[in-house]
């Protein structure tokens, strides 16, 4: 079991630490391409950049939002998200690997109060558990991703607590560490290709809408003659029974 | 809030179309739609989406939303149609979703490998019908993106759907055929009024404020080189004409020059509720007017969706930062009460006045302490109704299905639900709605709920509040 625990806190470790750090890349480069694409396309090249950056930044540190809709819900969110960047990032067994790794790292966490922000994210986590299941809107929104995700980023949590405060077996604590590990690898191999890409796409939104929002001129037009009917009112094509010879299609759909 | 009795439910969801319109078109939705070609819906809509996708910068933001998503149910607080009906189709959140899934399965590399691997067919008939039916039952208010801590705007959503739809003929007929005449009529504007009968109703509001104030309020008509060339809801010269003699009055104190163009003179434009297509050519006839008439600005009366089409939509099609500016008729008159060149009576009104914040107005910020500032200064008893200001609550009309007459139980027993509970609960005599649809639907609201409150333009009150004094330019 201990050349498990090694292989997932070591090779593997590396390689989903890798994946995740290229997979966030790339859809941030994405979501930047797109808005400078977006931003080309329009014409009028007048974007509230200000009231962005407000925005933005008012979601970022969310102190007055959270009581609008679901304060409950909203406020455990928060308390989540706290916890879930304070103990991986900076609990003082995580900056020591960092330190053998790769030679350099930050200030820790003293103990107690990162048993608190551990214990604080089991909390909250189980809150928006409970959050989801027994509220009737966002149980008829969710999808298997929704109610995977709270209980695998828990996983981490409970066991490291538990190995760290818990008198163990040996062989239990191994096993416990185990989850651990391997938790937490997972996690960081499916954060790219799932909703936890908010992790670093959520600061883009607002600016994704508003550029969005800009129409490109002309566009209409294309549509029209993409689909055959450029030069004719919308009405008249569409009361066609089909399309009038000469009209040509690209081919757009797979 | 009361919830809706089985007997408002059954009203508001009533069948407004025969069933052989519904068979023969096969879609079972409540508004009322031209005939269209149905065959082979699911590829044209396809098809149509894929045109979009290829033109436009739409792709940008279904991939950002769909990657995003986490599906809290934040904005399901947030709807006044979903709190009203507590049907979870409702929820903002899972209307997206509709579009959403189709743009994952057919314009997505993993959707469609999954899609061939899972034999998933794809956008069904039966969704086409879904989505037709929900994207007109949001009001398109914007609230829920407010609420949204992703950012996801499910109103931007709602437009692409009913864009995509409309390329397939799917669009509410009161819509379309007040576009068709206003892009291809005689008359050239959504409600079909000729010139002559625009002049003589002009005359006629002028003749009344002669004998009302004894003082000549002319409505300049083609002026050339005129600073403002001013374009209300064209409804406004039918049912409005309180709003248009404020208008006007504002101008023969303040003594700047305006004018209405008979070249065209309509500031509705459904494209920014169903089609960008639609949008641009609508905001090419303002342009060819304005430069008709040589103007330097171009100023939109009391209307919300008017007013937003025009000032964030005019400068995207009409020449960028060069494109002429838009003002809406509140803030210039905002302006020149600021400036001291226009009097107010502080104690004209002393009824109790509300206000509600048309959406497209207040919701970006744009137009939200001008009006209220004017009404403090001429009312006596100015109250707030809760929420407000940038997170008001819509009408219940919004998103053009206010133009729906066959929609009115839906839209006065749902849509404004909230709405009229927040009205009675200020006790106002009189509620502002400078928004040619919110005063419509808030009259049919308060009839509904036989609230005692009459719904007025902010210009109805402020006109009864000017004084002219000998200092008007012009006396």
């Amino acid at each position: 079991m201990q050349a498990w625990i090694e292989f997932g806190r070591g090779p593997l470790f590396r390689l989903a630490f890798c994946l995740m750090v290229l997979g966030l890349l790339r859809v941030v480069v994405l979501t930047i391409v797109g808005i400078a694409e977006a931003y080309r396309r329009n014409s009028d090249r007048i974007v509230p950049w200000k009231a962005i950056a407000r925005q933005t930044l008012g979601w970022l540190v969310p102190v007055r939002r959270l009581l609008g809709g679901r304060p409950v819900y909203s406020v455990t969110s928060f308390l989540f998200h706290v916890g879930l960047l304070a103990v991986p990032l900076f609990l003082a067994a995580h900056v020591r690997l960092w330190r053998g790794a790769v030679g350099f790292a930050w200030p820790a966490l003293p103990q107690r109060p990162a048993d608190y922000f551990t214990l604080l994210a089991i909390a909250a986590g189980a809150g928006l558990i409970c959050g989801r299941v027994f509220h009737r809107g966002a149980r008829a929104l969710s999808r298997l991703q929704d109610y995977i995700w709270p209980p695998l980023l828990l996983a981490p949590f409970v066991t490291g607590y538990v190995c760290a405060h818990a008198a163990l077996g040996p062989k239990v604590y191994q096993e416990m560490m185990l989850v651990h590990i391997y938790a937490a690898d997972l996690i960081m191999l499916t954060i790219p290709f799932t909703k936890i890409a908010h992790c670093v796409l959520a600061p883009f939104s607002q600016a994704v809408t508003a550029v969005a929002w800009k129409f490109v001129p002309g566009a209409g037009q294309e549509v029209a003659a993409t689909l055959g009917y450029a030069g004719l009112p919308i009405w008249v094509a569409n009361s066609r029974s089909a399309p009038a010879a000469g009209d040509k299609k690209e081919a757009l759909v797979k | 809030m009361q919830p809706l009795t089985e007997e408002e439910r059954k009203r508001a969801f009533a069948a407004t179309r025969k069933p052989e319109a519904i068979r023969k078109q096969r879609l079972p939705v409540r508004y009322h739609v031209e005939d269209f070609e149905v065959a082979d819906r699911p590829r044209r809509f396809l098809e149509a989406f894929a045109a979009i996708l290829k033109h436009t910068n739409y792709r940008l933001a279904l991939d950002h939303y769909m990657r995003v998503t986490a599906k809290c149910s934040r904005c399901s607080v947030k709807c006044q149609v979903y709190v009203a009906t507590g049907d979870t189709n409702d929820i903002p959140c899972h209307r997206s979703e509709l579009l959403l899934s189709v743009y994952r399965r057919h314009f997505t590399v993993s959707g469609v490998l999954r899609g061939r691997i899972l034999g998933d067919p794809g956008l069904t008939d039966e969704r086409i019908q879904e989505m037709a039916d929900s994207f007109y039952n949001c009001t398109a208010c914007r609230r829920c993106h407010f609420e949204c801590p992703m950012g996801i705007d499910h109103a931007l959503i709602t437009h692409l759907g009913r864009y995509i739809l409309s390329e397939i003929g799917i669009v509410p007929r009161a819509l379309a055929v007040s576009v068709r005449e206003q892009l291809t009529g005689a008359t050239g504007n959504t409600s079909a009024v000729p010139v002559a009968a625009l002049k003589d109703g002009l005359e006629f509001l002028s003749e009344e404020m002669q004998e009302d104030k004894g003082i000549d309020i002319p409505f300049p008509i083609d002026q050339d080189g005129a600073e403002y060339l001013f374009l209300p809801a064209v409804s406004d010269f039918l049912m409005e004409g309180e709003t248009l003699m404020g208008n006007a009055a504002v101008f023969r104190a303040t003594g700047d020059k305006w004018t209405i163009g008979t070249g065209y003179f309509d500031g509705i434009n459904y494209g920014l509720f169903y089609s960008d297509h639609i949008l641009e050519q609508v905001l090419q006839k303002i342009r060819a007017e304005a430069e008709r008439l040589q103007v330097s600005k171009i100023l939109i009366g009391e209307c919300g969706h008017a007013s937003r089409s025009a000032k964030f939509f005019y400068p995207t099609f009409c020449g960028g930062k060069e494109a002429l500016p838009v003002v809406n008729i509140m803030e210039y008159t905002h302006r020149a009460w600021k400036e001291g060149r226009l009097k107010l009576k502080p104690d004209a009104i002393s009824e109790t006045v509300t206000y509600h914040d048309p959406c497209n107005l207040a919701r970006s910020g744009w137009v939200v302490e001008q009006p209220r500032e004017l009404l403090k200064a001429f009312c006596t008893n100015y109250v707030e109704m809760t929420p407000n200001r940038q997170d008001n609550i819509c009408c219940g009309g919004g998103g053009g299905t206010v133009s729906m007459d066959e929609l009115r139980p839906y839209r006065t027993l749902v849509g404004g639900r909230m709405k009229a509970d927040q009205i009675r609960a200020t006790g106002a005599k009189y509620c502002v709605a400078p928004c040619a649809n919110c005063k419509k639907q808030l009259r049919e609201l308060v009839e509904e709920h036989a609230i005692d409150c009459q719904i007025v333009g902010l210009h109805d009150l402020l006109y009864k509040a000017i004084i002219f004094d000998s200092s008007v330019p012009g006396e």
